[in-house]
């Protein structure tokens, strides 16, 4: 469970201040699939890192699992986001020097496991998302939408309870997005919580559950009557 | 890890051919610079060759009176005497040589003049160093019992004096004198061995040396094992404190040290001739300063075209510390990536040093200098390669593995 309690965020320059988040209250729950939408701008981002511990509130608290997070030091924080958070990120971020098995292993790097274990469970990964025939192909000889799925598979190699996804589907085309949003309602109907920041309406709509964000503040966290599942 | 690691530095020294070049050449050059010092100050002063002994030896070269008001001082190499007198008496010594230091003298053979460096030396002095003979012999107690003119004499002392015939037995003008050729030995560069002829002690025109204390000489203590070096210096100092000059009323006091190579060294540049404490240490701690210094410009240099790699790199630190990475670990990595890349560097390094080293050979600009690059210089060489990389990675390493990783994934190191 991640809590949120008066989590509010500034950015500051020399001469500008701004303020990013202000009095943030949100839950997510066990297994949840929350859509977070709103205007370019409006915070969604730095929400979403706050609460992958990418980034540390200005004011406020994060709870994880009831454990609040102020404390923490870098070796904790990474040792959490390791075994708790996957990302996702619009423009995937996968490492162009490695070949797609070696992006997908990554995360395992930072466990102390064995190189056959780690092997073995990024083409689990991979065969997940529909690549196993890929792993030996660098990034650049990818389409988006199969780095994006390569993207998926490094955030799920270490079975995290958590997916964190930053507009996954924001340079893909309608195809594309449709293929890896099932792909997340799957993980999401497997039991993986997920928070994904959109622009979409009609994929927010096929979510659990959305949050709206305006200048910084939530607006009002509502619930789908009737969420759509992956099919 | 390290091959996920490996793969990574590898992809990015590939990626920029032009940039990991000149990284390369950097280090390269740098590492030339200093194994070839490397190379050479352990022919100077690591038992080797010749002065394979070394590391049980000690040496004492000059002897230094002072008069009782401090004003008048005198500095001069040993005479037979001294040596005679006062240190081959000692105990616990396994042998001790009477020799002189090379002297310049003119060689006489047909109608040709060499000038040649010559050394006086007893009987000890050849079974203390290690001479690799070449043809003949060297002279021995027979040579002695009937003062026999005889002479050793270097590889290229024989070539140029006799060209391609055989050396020994030949007959010699030296200074007026007459020798014979008894033996060839191979060239030597080594502080107490070097020379271009070799004779007996005896054979000096006049016999007044036997009576000097003073003079040209210098002497070699071998001790049992290396352990006894200091008990003998200690004695040696004692031993000192008995001389008596031929004046004592103009000189109240004189010192003498047994010295190892690097002490003799540093004893005569940092000018520490009144105190035991030669100033070795201190001249050691010099030379790893100086070659620190040395590194250090070409290091920062480094740091400069690292930093500007490493922020290319900021979207991928973002995405390993997202995924888990400590600053530490990503630190480490980046710090491997840079000592492999200063290892590789190393090892071209050491080609081209062999390469430089046989060039100072061959053109005989220190004469006689081999110079070889054994697994110690190696050593040396890859140990100097990987604080080169630890100097150069680890400070834009750090810097970036600090990095916030929002930042670091938009790219805004």
């Amino acid at each position: 469970m991640i809590k949120l309690e008066k989590v509010s965020k500034t950015y500051r320059t020399d001469k500008v201040e701004t303020l990013a988040l202000k009095d943030i209250d949100l839950q997510v729950g066990n297994g949840e699939f929350v859509a977070m939408m709103g205007p370019s701008g409006c915070g969604k981002s730095t929400l979403l890192n706050i609460i992958g511990l990418l980034d540390r509130p200005g004011q406020g608290r994060v709870h994880i699992d009831g454990v609040p997070m102020a404390a923490y030091r870098d070796k904790d924080v990474a040792k959490l986001r390791n075994r708790t958070f996957g990302f996702i990120f619009q423009s995937f971020h996968l490492i162009p020097d490695l070949r797609v098995i070696d992006n997908v292993e990554l995360p395992l790097l930072y466990r102390s496991m064995g190189n056959g274990e780690r092997r073995r469970l990024a083409r689990e990964a991979l065969e997940r998302v529909g690549l196993g025939a890929r792993m030996e192909h660098y990034p650049n000889q990818l389409s988006g939408g199969q780095q994006q799925r390569v993207a998926i598979a490094r955030a799920i190699v270490g079975r995290p309870q958590v997916l964190l996804a930053d507009e996954p589907t924001g340079n893909l085309d309608s195809k594309m997005s449709a293929e890896v949003m099932d792909i997340l309602l799957k993980l999401n109907s497997e039991g993986t919580t997920i928070v994904m920041v959109t622009h979409d309406e009609q994929e927010a709509r096929r979510v659990g559950r959305i949050v709206r964000v305006f200048d910084g503040q939530l607006v009002h966290p509502s619930a789908n009557r009737e969420p759509v599942h992956a099919a | 890890m390290l091959r996920n690691y490996l793969l990574t530095a590898w992809k990015v020294f590939m990626r920029r051919k032009l940039f990991t070049a000149i990284n390369l050449v950097c280090i390269v050059l740098t590492l030339v610079v200093l194994m070839v010092v490397t190379a050479l100050l352990e022919t100077a002063f690591w038992p080797s060759g010749v002065e394979g002994k070394s590391e049980r030896f000690l040496q004492v070269y000059s002897m230094r009176s002072e008069s009782a008001d401090h004003r008048t001082v005198r500095t001069e190499l040993l005479g037979f005497k001294t040596i005679d007198k006062y240190l081959k008496p000692m105990q616990g010594v396994e042998r001790v040589s009477a020799f002189t230091t090379p002297a310049s003298v003119s060689v006489y053979q047909g109608d040709r003049v060499s000038e040649l460096q010559m050394r006086r030396v007893d009987a000890d002095y050849w079974r203390i160093l290690d001479f690799r003979l070449l043809a003949g012999r060297l002279p021995d107690a027979d040579d002695d019992s009937v003062s026999r003119f005889v002479a050793v004499i270097n590889a290229t002392t024989a070539r140029k004096l006799f060209g391609d015939a055989a050396a020994v037995g030949q007959k010699i003008s030296i200074s007026g004198q007459m020798f014979e050729v008894i033996g060839v030995v191979e060239d030597v560069i080594h502080m107490n061995a070097y020379a271009d002829v070799w004779a007996p002690l005896y054979t000096f025109p006049s016999g007044t040396w036997r009576d000097e204390l003073t003079g040209s000489f210098a002497a070699m203590l071998l001790a049992k094992q290396p352990s006894d070096l200091p008990r003998i210096q200690r004695e040696v100092e004692r031993v000192a404190k008995t001389f008596v000059t031929e004046d004592p009323h103009e000189y109240a006091t004189t010192t003498f040290w047994a010295d190892s190579k690097l002490d003799l060294v540093a004893r005569e540049l940092l000018g520490n001739k009144e105190r035991a404490d030669s100033g070795g240490t201190t001249l050691l701690a010099w030379i790893i300063i100086a070659m620190l210094l040395f590194m250090l410009l070409p290091a920062l240099n480094l740091v400069n075209l690292n930093t500007g790699r490493i922020l290319e790199r900021s979207s991928e630190i973002g995405v390993r510390k997202a995924f888990g990475a400590t600053s530490r670990q990503l630190a480490g990595q980046l710090v491997v990536e840079n000592v492999l890349l200063c290892l590789a560097g190393g090892l071209i390094g050491l080609a081209c040093t062999r390469v430089v080293l046989w060039w100072l050979e061959t053109a005989q600009l220190i004469p006689y200098l081999k110079v070889g690059l054994n697994p110690s210089v190696f050593a040396c060489g890859m140990l100097l390669a990987f604080v080169f990389g630890l100097l150069s990675g680890l400070i834009p390493a750090w810097k970036m593995s600090r990095l916030d990783p929002v930042h670091a994934l938009k790219g805004a190191a």
